[in-house]
């Protein structure tokens, strides 16, 4: 008797137990489906995304011809006009300081990369990576150094180029980069060096086990910026 | 006995299909959960994808625009190729523009005008170099076009440094407090980025200093007054 009230109060038990794992089980599988269909959503969004990247991209190789015929069509209306001839080179100046136009010259390439110690062994592991300002004081010092034309990472830099920091990455000129990051500069090097000095920024940042390293280079390529410069709100004035 | 004994066999048969079963449930739920967890991942970049969507949107409009107004010179080019001095105007368009983009002329503006009054009193400490850079680095951020601290317009290669521990230089030239600084955008833009709870201003007026923020519709920012120098690009 005692045997079978044991049994039926197993059976009890368990009948509860499925009841509850299927009430679960069920509610998952809803729960499931509308992600399915967010899911659906996502690779639409994806699609969207690279469609107007896609887009973007042929209108800037778009801007890219039509530039070329302008600056075609000024060369042949300056050509027999020295006025013009003079206007026209202090365009083709004025670009490369904007960063309309890829420039080359002497100049340091600077490395900056997270350390490779073990981020357990030091009290405070936020010191062994390179950081947004780290990035940002090096550019500073390179331009208080004379630097005439500055890029990180590919990303050229410009009047109008802020640093975000965005937790593990960077965000310059609105595109993501990440460490190591590798800032180019133009300029006179002995002057560009000079970041290198002892007590310098570089150097701090090595005493803390990040890498921080400057080359000089005989010959450095900066590339143009990507993006539109165009000023919607402020107007010259006499 | 017998009969005890088959009833006994078909309770047991039963009790063991039905854990069977429950692990079978058991598992399946497991496996759910965890699939349900990656998916939770995918929601959250979904979120990312939204705002990198808006961004690219942004941008092909951008490139829309400008793609519109190079046309437009060019056909005016086309139009005006007769003429030398037509052309000769539209070469002087062209300059100006690179000009106002490089900082070499004075410019006009909606914007905001940012006055920071260092608090001499010891516990606020001093306005720094870190602190100006931050600001103009915010201001820029906010899409600021034309920006001046001191009357020292902030170009491309403009550095704000800090000498001696205690002299700030922006171009190389010494400022002093009260330090303004102007800046030519979107005014609501600009104001919301500099007024926001943890900002670099608020952190300095948190600190004591004396700060106003103004909107102004005519902000002025002066010219950079040197010569941009390009002797090292080839």
């Amino acid at each position: 008797m005692v045997n079978k009230k044991m049994i039926s109060i197993v059976l009890g038990l368990m009948c509860v137990a499925l009841t509850i794992g299927i009430c679960m089980q069920i509610r998952t599988v809803n729960d499931y489906s509308t992600k399915i269909g967010q899911n659906y959503d996502q690779n639409n969004l994806r699609a969207e995304v690279l469609k107007y990247k896609e887009k973007y991209e042929n209108k800037v190789k778009d801007i890219e011809k039509i530039d070329a015929e302008l600056e075609q069509k000024i060369d042949t209306a300056s050509k027999n006009n020295t006025d013009l001839e003079d206007a026209r080179n202090q365009i083709a100046e004025g670009n490369k300081l904007i960063g309309l136009t890829e420039v080359k010259g002497e100049g340091v390439i600077v490395t900056l990369s997270d350390s490779v110690l073990d981020a357990s062994s030091v009290l405070n592991p936020s010191s062994l990576v390179v950081h947004d300002l780290d990035v940002f004081y090096v550019i500073n010092e390179l331009k208080n150094a004379g630097a005439e034309a500055i890029s990180v990472n590919g990303q050229r830099i410009v009047t109008t180029t802020a640093i975000e920091c965005g937790g593990n990455i960077i965000t310059v000129n609105g595109e993501k980069i990440g460490a190591p990051f590798e800032i180019r500069a133009i300029g006179l090097p002995e002057n560009l060096k000079n970041l290198d000095r002892a007590g310098g920024y570089l150097e701090r940042m090595r005493e803390e086990a990040v890498g921080a390293e400057l080359k000089k280079a005989k010959s450095v390529t900066i590339p143009k910026y990507s993006g539109i410069i165009k000023f919607k709100y402020a107007h010259s004035i006499e | 006995m017998k009969h005890i004994k088959k009833g006994k066999i078909t309770l047991t048969i039963v009790i063991g299909i039905a854990c069977i079963a429950l692990t079978t449930v058991m598992f399946m739920q497991f496996k759910m959960v965890n699939q349900t967890d990656i998916d939770e991942l995918e929601v959250m970049r979904e979120e990312e994808l939204r705002t990198e969507l808006a961004e690219w949107k942004n941008k092909y409009e951008e490139a829309e625009n400008q793609y519109n107004s190079q046309l437009a010179k060019l056909e005016e080019y086309n139009q005006k190729e007769e003429s030398e001095t037509e052309t000769a105007e539209l070469v002087q368009k062209e300059l100006d523009e690179v000009n106002l983009l490089l900082g070499k002329t004075d410019v006009e503006g909606e914007g905001i005008i940012i006055t920071l009054k260092e608090n001499s009193e010891a516990e606020s400490g001093i306005i720094t170099s870190d602190n100006l850079n931050m600001i103009v680095n915010n201001l820029k951020e906010a899409g600021a076009e034309a920006i001046s601290i001191n009357e020292q317009r902030i170009v491309n290669m403009s550095d704000i440094v800090t000498v001696n521990d205690v002299i700030i230089r922006v171009n190389q030239q010494r400022i002093l407090t009260p330090y303004i600084i102007k800046a030519i955008g979107n005014q609501s833009y600009l104001e919301s980025a500099m007024s926001g709870n943890g900002s670099e201003v608020d952190k300095l007026q948190k600190l004591g200093h004396d700060i106003k923020i103004e909107k102004d519709n005519k902000v002025q920012i002066p010219k950079y007054d040197k010569d941009l120098k390009s002797d090292y690009i080839e």
